[in-house]
């Protein structure tokens, strides 16, 4: 999915500082992620934040993504992309704990 | 005096009152014997109860949520809880009273105040001063995967020795293809044409 013609396999060393590395952020971003979710939910009222998020998300998208690929130009469609965004952030919003690197393992072998 | 002690997760509180077990030579700070806990959610209901409750409930929580992000059909029906989800942002908690003529109370939260509510049982659950029978639920690997790991070792060791027989058996026996004389063969050719 990515712009980038080299496929090199992720090695289980790399997968673990991954999720540790996401996890010690969506950490740190967790009031960020909440506001986010939250303005979703009461579209009305703060659909300005959400509204900034998906514009950035989409703008990163089409930046490192291989916008050729159906699955990356799915992510960048901004009138189907709400599911998955919503899930996203609520896996980060989950894995805050002590125990978040196990619990994010877990939902990605399942995503 | 019982001890009182609170997690907070944003919009979220939970408070969970209790006892130390002075038989098991716990410290006075511990809470094992918890008697009573309130999950107090801004600008919702006070949702208090018991201990037995309160397994049930953090289950139902944990459950629910993993269908949800698991693309699974999100929807917890128990005794004591129903969660469902209203849509992709609301989910609808219907809490049923143990004692009779109680009407059932219904909560709507968004995906912020689930989030909340599961992060502070994470902190209940990762407290060393709060003893409590710990959920199984997301500390294990969940049972699909498990078995999806054990398919693949079960179908490897199930496909690999006769796999490598039947290699090892071409290749012994096209080395005797240099060996072949056909010898009766020549006779029978010599017999037709003298």
């Amino acid at each position: 999915m990515r712009k980038s013609y080299v496929n090199n396999n992720i090695k289980v060393r790399e997968f673990d500082a991954l999720i540790k590395i996401t996890v010690e952020m969506s950490r740190y971003l967790y009031p960020y992620i909440r506001e986010i979710l939250k303005s979703k939910e009461d579209s009305e009222e703060n659909s300005v934040i959400w509204k900034d998020f998906n514009e950035r998300f989409i703008e990163l998208i089409r930046e490192r993504f291989n916008v050729d690929s159906m699955r990356v130009k799915k992510l960048s469609n901004q009138a189907v992309n709400d599911e998955f965004i919503i899930k996203s952030l609520l896996t980060l919003s989950l894995c805050i704990s002590n125990q978040g690197c196990q619990k994010l393992k877990n939902f990605l072998f399942d995503f | 005096m019982q001890n009182k002690l609170s997690f907070h997760q944003s919009s979220v509180s939970l408070e969970i009152i209790g006892l130390p077990d002075y038989s098991n030579n716990e410290n006075k700070d511990q809470i094992s014997i918890i008697s009573q806990w309130k999950l107090n959610i801004i600008d919702k209901p006070l949702i208090e109860g018991k201990i037995e409750h309160l397994g049930p409930i953090m289950n139902a929580f944990y459950i629910y949520s993993n269908l949800l992000i698991k693309n699974k059909i999100p929807l917890y029906e128990s005794k004591l809880i129903d969660i469902k989800a209203e849509n992709l942002h609301l989910h609808n908690i219907v809490l049923k009273s143990s004692k009779p003529n109680v009407k059932p109370l219904i909560l709507k939260i968004g995906n912020s105040l689930l989030s909340d509510t599961i992060n502070c049982f994470d902190q209940l659950n990762e407290s060393p001063q709060v003893i409590i029978k710990k959920t199984e639920v997301t500390n294990n690997i969940t049972k699909n995967l498990r078995f999806g790991l054990n398919n693949k070792v079960k179908f490897f060791n199930f496909i690999m020795p006769p796999f490598i027989a039947i290699c090892s058996l071409i290749l012994f026996s096209s080395s005797f293809i240099y060996f072949y004389y056909p010898v009766e063969n020549k006779d029978k050719k010599e017999l037709i044409n003298p």
